[in-house]
């Protein structure tokens, strides 16, 4: 939706903002009274009464109970981080860039990186810190290789303020990736893996 | 004084104690039951099948969590408040004939603890004290909305005072006694000899009194939550606040009792139907307090106001008036 | 030099004739970008972005020089589109991986691009393979490299081992359409860029001093610390500002310090950063960092040992390795409970400088470092200057390279680096113990005869003789002939071939007799054959001298009389004396301390050995920080009292503490900054106070400069004449340390773990029948010891060396003071 006609804060016909009807509000006190006796026999009060029983009658319950049921998530919920890899080569995404723990406003975000035997650079450690971590998504919103994701994991309570998720609990498992279980979701640069990928396209 | 009395009074005492005790605890499950049947839900769950023992869950709870008496209170009165309300509950039940006498291993039973000649004046009068604990409570509190809530319940109480016993003069001009006892058996006769039919305004101006006197939804602003928190409860916690608790509930099953006794027949002819037909009614009214919190909305202060002072008052009085013309001509 | 007036984008500035049009603007802070220029160093002309218009004229602003009333555009839209061209073309192929690259962050191509605002490329050609390279402690990565040449320039112009320069770099040409299409500069510095790319000059790997200057000036990712590679991103560092604990220069650095990893949030050292355009490393600075005394805890029981120790002892031992607030705890304890302080090689510097003050009248000598580099003619007496101050070298370096300069180095060990820092340098290696000799040689060639003591220039003149001698004279023949040379066409930047015809002249031998006056102290100094020719030649047109004495001289035997002589020299020539400090502290405990010849029974030893040792190594028996872990002032041979400040945290006691507990009582071991002796030149500034940084004008603002303090001469200025038999000779050994080490500090430092030996020369060990790794035996006539015999490929001659940094060699109880002695080693 537009936002402009809600920036025209000139009540007028054209605006969507309107008075709610209080014209109809009685003034005097007869008309108050003339209000009670009305509403009092109109039976209002009974049709409340109905709606209420209806519903009991009915039995409709719609409690999800919790630990027992579980709602399916949003596949672009915010949830505790995912760590992603390659499609094609099962290596890990990050490169160690450190753009992520940079932008990162809870600064919760460590890694360890390291020159690895072929000259590359090679993330030994990653850790969040989710006590701190508010799970605004800018680190995936900056990870030039769609690296780190939020996942749906969003039960991290905990017995202590700090407390981390570090690489292994967050990095895709090898069997899941070639069992196609690495979520990956339409947006930015992402694809839909089948058999026809043979490259993680990344944003160039 | 027979000591055989004494020990029966004693023993009626105890169970009466004990059985509303516990029905104030049922009637919480009830509540929320009933309360969450009727907005989608389940309510509680966890605590035993179906959540039946939340009430033992709660009740433990209550009485092992601390009992914290605020800094700037008037503590001995804070202290004394909850037990006034639930006091004046329990006191206010020895009029009430809870069920018809009955023998019991060739003793005979009188489910009533004091059959005295001015019941119903005593159980209005003794519910009326019951003012000074929400009145005493949130006035020591040293709380702004306890303050209120104080004041808000001394206007509520002593006005609708005013309806119920208004309501009731005209039933009790047909009757011609205060005993409960007498009331009930004036209309032993069936159905047709309730004084509902004869008494329809009485009736439904006493019914809401009772809403105003227990403080339930519509008339819940003693304690409205989303205004003044918890009212003259704010500043309790433990099982202080939970006497409150049991007065309300206790209240609410007397107040039942009450309007079934007097205007619907009451346990009738004496037999184990019409004893079971008072528990259906009185159930009814019960579950009816449950049924507008769940319906209705609350009225303001102002609101509630307006409406005994010049709508019910006048009618209750136009009421005993024409009840007067009638029964004169 | 005279102070001229610039306009710069409508700003008038004050600047010094001759300046570069660049620096000029950067100390009066106008932005002028630059990529290849290197402040103190030769402009290369390679990036071309610093463009500016001056007089209407598009010149380049690093090597463009200010002339009075020029009047200086920064930007015009010509200079803009060359700007963009060229960091269009430096991004050409540069890869895309800011991602891991180590420079990220603190990138010149990331932040020129951005700051031109490249978002499109218009430019290509074909990329080519470049694997990357390991060079040992330097990493390079070619395919990052923008040659810009500041690695090239920086290890000539400054460090002087020249180790680096282009080789082809292959691959295809530029499009011939580009030429036409492309602005002109940017076309020129392609055209460069295309041509080459970097290498080491000995081949596959590199051959140098180590020093990483190369990697701290390279503008890009290319050349990088093989360590730290990899290891972190630049903005997670916070920068410790300090000054480097290993010698005397005290150069000022900072300690980039992050969490140690993930699971230990403890400060780690990841490396050390300088202000390359002010100030340069030598390797020890920039690798030796992480010496701190680690996982230390408070130890009562040691506590009280020690307290116990300090109760019984009547003697400190020290080295100079300690802040200047240390020495200042140990003399106040001195004073209370009458300790002896032992610090031999402070003791003689000390008194080095007392003899050298009554000839001056001078507590302090004159020189600086800063006149080392501007001089034109430096000279270096009595030191190892490779390795005693890496500092000094690269000064005296810079000077022969920026200046036009010459020099002679004197010292009994020949040192090929510091012959390949300069045509125009001679050494002498005379013998040891010939230091008074070159004293007096310098007083004869430059003193001021009609100002000496007559004394002095009569005994000067007793070295003098005149002979007849047969001499192979030049003369100058003109011949014509025809070349085909390369010349770098200006506008295209690319190099052409032009034949012509050129007369030359030509230099023809041709024999004669002449009378020469023949000096004595040149043979006696192992002169050179023709010397005082070179010399004459080398001082055409010299204005600026400097002197660098260092240490052979304050353990000299003679050292008084050698104090003397260069107090002489201070006085009677117009050289600028710098003296080199044997540590990194010894000046400021010369200064602050009492110390004693002669050591009692009972000793305490700080970090060095004692009947109670207390150490910063974690060798002794209580720990102490170490000085990366504290903080306080350090003396540099600058004279200038430094601070330095804790990177690392430290858990243990302090020597405050036992201080404290004797009752010399101070809250921080920095309350002692502002109670350093006045009367030693010291200031009464508080330690929080002492700034730390360098101007963009490149003024030093770091601490402050002690002040000299004068006092009466007696007028006597008599010196000890020479005996000329003097010289040690036979088989002989030197106390000196190899390249990147000072200190059992250094040593201990994770990139330079190194253990000692006996060091010497290729010739050496061929001479001797040595290979590397084999036992020696070294016995002088103080003691023996039997260590490992390490090749050292950067000295040159036949004496071997011994050194101080390995604390399992106590290579010092084989010396008796002096640096020389005779040595006997064999194989075993
Ligand atoms: S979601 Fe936000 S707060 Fe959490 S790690 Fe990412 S950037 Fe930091
Ligand atoms: S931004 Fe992405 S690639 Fe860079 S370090 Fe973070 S997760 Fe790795
Ligand atoms: S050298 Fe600079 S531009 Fe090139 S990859 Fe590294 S950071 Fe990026
Ligand atoms: S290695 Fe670095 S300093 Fe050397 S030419 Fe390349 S970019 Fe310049
Ligand atoms: S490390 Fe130093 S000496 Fe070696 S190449 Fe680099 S600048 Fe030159
Ligand atoms: S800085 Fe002047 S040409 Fe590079």
């Amino acid at each position: 939706m537009h936002s402009e006609p809600l920036n025209d804060r000139n009540v007028s016909e054209q605006s969507p903002y309107f008075y709610v009807d209080i014209e109809t509000y009685p003034t005097t006190s007869w008309d108050k009274f003339k209000q009670v006796v009305k509403r009092t026999f109109k039976g209002e009060l009974f049709v409340g009464l109905w709606v209420v029983m209806r519903e009991m009658i009915k039995f409709d319950i719609h409690t999800v109970q919790y630990p027992k049921e579980k709602l399916p998530i949003g596949p672009r919920y915010r949830a505790v981080h995912k760590l992603l890899r390659l499609w094609e080569s099962g290596y890990e995404r990050c490169i160690g860039c450190g753009l992520c723990e940079k932008i990162c406003i809870s600064d919760c975000i460590r890694m360890d990186t390291k020159i690895d035997e072929n000259s590359r650079k090679e993330v030994t450690e990653y850790s969040i810190n989710l006590g701190r971590c508010i799970f605004c998504g800018y680190c995936a919103e900056v990870c030039p290789e769609l690296a780190i994701v939020h996942g749906q994991r969003y039960e991290n309570g905990s017995e202590q303020r700090a407390h981390f998720v570090i690489k292994d609990d967050m990095l895709t498992p090898l069997d899941w990736l070639t069992s196609g279980q690495q979520a990956e979701f339409p947006g930015f640069g992402a694809i839909t893996p089948n058999e026809s990928v043979t490259k993680t396209p990344l944003a160039y | 004084m027979d000591m055989a009395f004494i020990i029966e009074t004693i023993a009626k005492i105890v169970v009466i104690l004990l059985v509303f005790s516990a029905l104030a605890g049922l009637g919480t499950y009830f509540e929320r039951k009933v309360l969450a049947f009727m907005q989608r839900r389940l309510g509680p769950m966890h605590v035993g099948p179906f959540g039946l023992l939340q009430v033992a869950a709660d009740g433990i709870k209550l009485f092992t969590k601390e009992d914290i008496i605020p800094q700037n209170v008037v503590k001995p009165i804070f202290k004394i408040a909850p037990v006034i309300t639930a006091a004046t509950a329990f006191m206010a039940a020895a009029a009430i004939p809870f069920w018809p006498e009955f023998t019991a291993f060739g003793y005979k039973v009188h489910p009533i603890v004091a059959d005295i000649n001015v019941g119903i004046l005593y159980v209005l009068g003794i519910m009326a004290i019951g003012l000074y604990g929400p009145l005493l409570g949130g006035m020591a509190s040293a709380n702004k909305f306890s303050l209120i809530s104080a004041a808000r319940s001394a206007a509520v109480f002593i006005s609708y005072e005013v309806i119920s016993g208004l309501s009731l003069l005209a039933p009790l001009m047909m009757v011609g006694s205060l005993s409960l006892i007498d009331i009930n058996n004036y209309q032993a006769g069936g159905i047709g000899n309730w004084i509902v039919w004869s008494q329809p305004v009485a009736f439904i101006l006493f019914w809401i009194a009772a809403f105003a006197e227990t403080g339930r939804t519509p008339f819940h602003l003693i304690a409205n939550d989303h205004e003044i928190i918890d009212g003259f409860g704010t500043e309790y916690s433990g099982m202080r606040w939970g006497l409150f608790f049991i007065g309300e509930y206790a209240n609410m099953f007397f107040i039942s009792f009450v309007i079934a006794i007097i205007f619907l027949g009451g346990f009738g002819d004496g037999s184990i139907a019409g004893a079971f037909q008072l528990l259906l009614k009185v159930s009814f009214f019960f579950f009816f307090f449950l049924w507008t919190r769940a319906a209705w909305p609350d009225v303001r202060p102002d609101q509630l106001m307006w409406l005994c002072w010049k709508v019910l008052m006048p009618l209750a009085v136009v009421n005993i008036v024409i009840t007067g013309l009638v029964m004169m001509f | 030099m005279s102070v001229i007036t610039i306009t710069i984008d409508g700003k008038e500035v004050q600047t010094q004739e001759g300046e570069f049009i660049l620096n000029a603007a950067r100390s009066n802070g106008i932005f002028i970008p630059a990529i290849c220029y290197l402040t103190r160093c030769s402009p290369t002309l390679a990036c071309r972005i610093c463009l500016v218009e001056a007089d209407g004229k598009q010149v380049y602003a690093c090597n463009a020089k200010a002339k009075q009333g020029m009047n200086i555009t920064t930007t015009t839209s010509t200079i803009e589109t060359e700007k963009r061209a060229i960091m269009e073309v430096y991004d050409v192929n540069h890869p895309l991986e800011c991602g891991v690259c180590d420079q990220s962050g603190e990138c010149e191509l990331q932040n020129y691009t951005l700051e031109v605002g490249v978002d499109k490329q218009t430019y290509s050609i074909a990329d080519t393979h470049k694997p990357t390279q390991n060079w040992g402690l330097i990493h390079y990565d070619p395919a990052l490299c923008i040659m810009c040449e500041r690695c090239i320039t920086v290890c000539k112009d400054m460090i002087g081992d020249a180790a680096l320069s282009t080789v082809a770099r292959g691959g295809e040409n530029i499009e011939a359409a580009f030429k036409e299409s492309m602005p002109k500069d940017a076309y020129a510095m392609w055209n460069k860029l295309n041509k080459s790319l970097i290498a080491p000059n000995a081949g596959t790997t590199l051959d140098c001093t180590n020093c990483g200057e190369c990697t701290a000036v390279c503008p890009v990712g290319a050349l990088v610390s093989s360590d730290y590679q990899y290891t972190s991103n630049a903005w997670e560092h916070t920068q410790i500002p300090a000054t480097c604990a290993h010698c005397s220069a005290g150069c000022q650095i900072s300690y980039d310090i992050k969490h140690t990893d993930i699971t230990n949030p403890d400060a780690k050292i990841y490396r050390v950063k300088n202000e390359w355009n002010y100030i340069s490393l030598c390797g020890a600075g920039r690798y030796g960092y992480d010496f701190e005394n680690r996982n230390v805890t408070k130890n009562s029981i040691a506590f009280d040992a020690a307290i116990d120790a300090f109760k019984n002892a009547d003697t400190i031992a020290f080295t100079s390795t300690i802040t200047n607030e240390e020495a200042m705890i140990l003399q106040r304890l001195k004073e209370k409970f009458g300790y002896k302080l032992i610090n031999e090689e402070a003791r003689v510097f000390k008194n080095f400088l007392s003899n050298y003050s009554t000839i001056t009248g001078e507590s302090l000598y004159h020189g600086f470092f800063k006149e080392v580099h501007s001089a034109d003619f430096v000279v270096s007496i009595g030191t190892a200057l490779k390795t005693d101050n890496p500092n000094a070298r690269f000064a005296m370096n810079n000077a022969l390279s920026m200046n036009k300069g010459a020099g002679l180095y004197f010292h009994p060990i020949s040192d090929p680096v510091i012959a390949a820092m300069s045509k125009n340098l001679m050494q002498i290696n005379h013998a040891p113990l010939m230091e008074e000799a070159t004293l007096y040689l310098m007083l004869d060639l430059f003193g001021d005869k009609a100002e000496m003591p007559s004394e002095l220039t009569s005994y000067l003149a007793t070295f003098h003789s005149t002979k007849t001698v047969t001499i192979e004279e030049t003369v100058d023949e003109k011949v014509t002939e025809t070349i085909v040379k390369k010349v770098l066409n200006a506008e295209s930047g690319v190099e052409e071939e032009v034949s012509e015809h050129v007369t030359k002249t030509v230099k023809k031998k041709v024999s004669k007799e002449v009378e020469v006056d023949e000096n004595r102290l040149l043979e006696l100094l192992n002169a050179p054959a023709g010397f005082s020719e070179t010399l004459t030649k080398y001082l055409a047109k010299k204005s600026t001298f400097a002197l660098i004495v260092g240490s052979d001289l304050y353990t000299h035997p003679n050292a008084a009389n050698c104090a003397r002589l260069v107090g002489l020299i201070e006085k009677y020539t117009s050289f600028s004396v710098t003296m080199v400090p044997n540590l990194a502290n010894t000046l400021g405990v010369a200064l602050i301390c009492d110390l004693d010849e002669s050591a009692g029974t009972k000793t305490i030893g700080y970090n060095t050995a004692g009947n109670f040792t207390l150490s910063a190594l974690g060798e002794g028996d209580l720990d102490m920080p170490a000085l990366n872990q504290q903080e306080g002032t350090l003396t540099s041979n600058d004279k200038r009292v430094n601070p330095t400040n804790a990177a690392l945290p430290y858990g243990g006691y302090e020597l405050n503490d036992i201080a404290s507990a004797l009752g010399v009582k101070e809250a921080l071991t920095v309350d002692y900054t502002s109670q350093l002796p006045l009367n030693a030149g010291f200031k009464a500034v508080e330690f929080d106070t002492l700034p730390n940084y360098y101007t963009n004008a490149g003024e030093e603002v770091r601490g402050y400069v002690l002040e000299s303090q004068r006092s009466e001469v007696s007028g006597d200025e008599s010196v000890q004449p020479l005996d000329e038999k003097y010289g040690l000779k036979g088989a002989l050994v030197y106390l000196a340390n190899p390249v990147l080490q000072f200190t059992s500090f250094t040593a201990a430092s994770h990139q330079l773990q190194e253990s000692g030996g006996l060091y010497g020369s290729t010739s050496f060990m061929n001479s001797n029948g040595l290979s590397a790794g084999d036992s020696v035996r070294v016995r002088t006539s103080l003691g023996e010891m039997v260590v490992v015999f390490i090749h050292d490929s950067k000295i040159n001659g036949d004496i071997p060396y011994l050194p101080t940094f390995d604390s399992k060699i106590n290579s010092q109880a084989l010396f008796g003071g002096y640096r020389f002695s005779n040595v006997s080693i064999e194989k075993v």
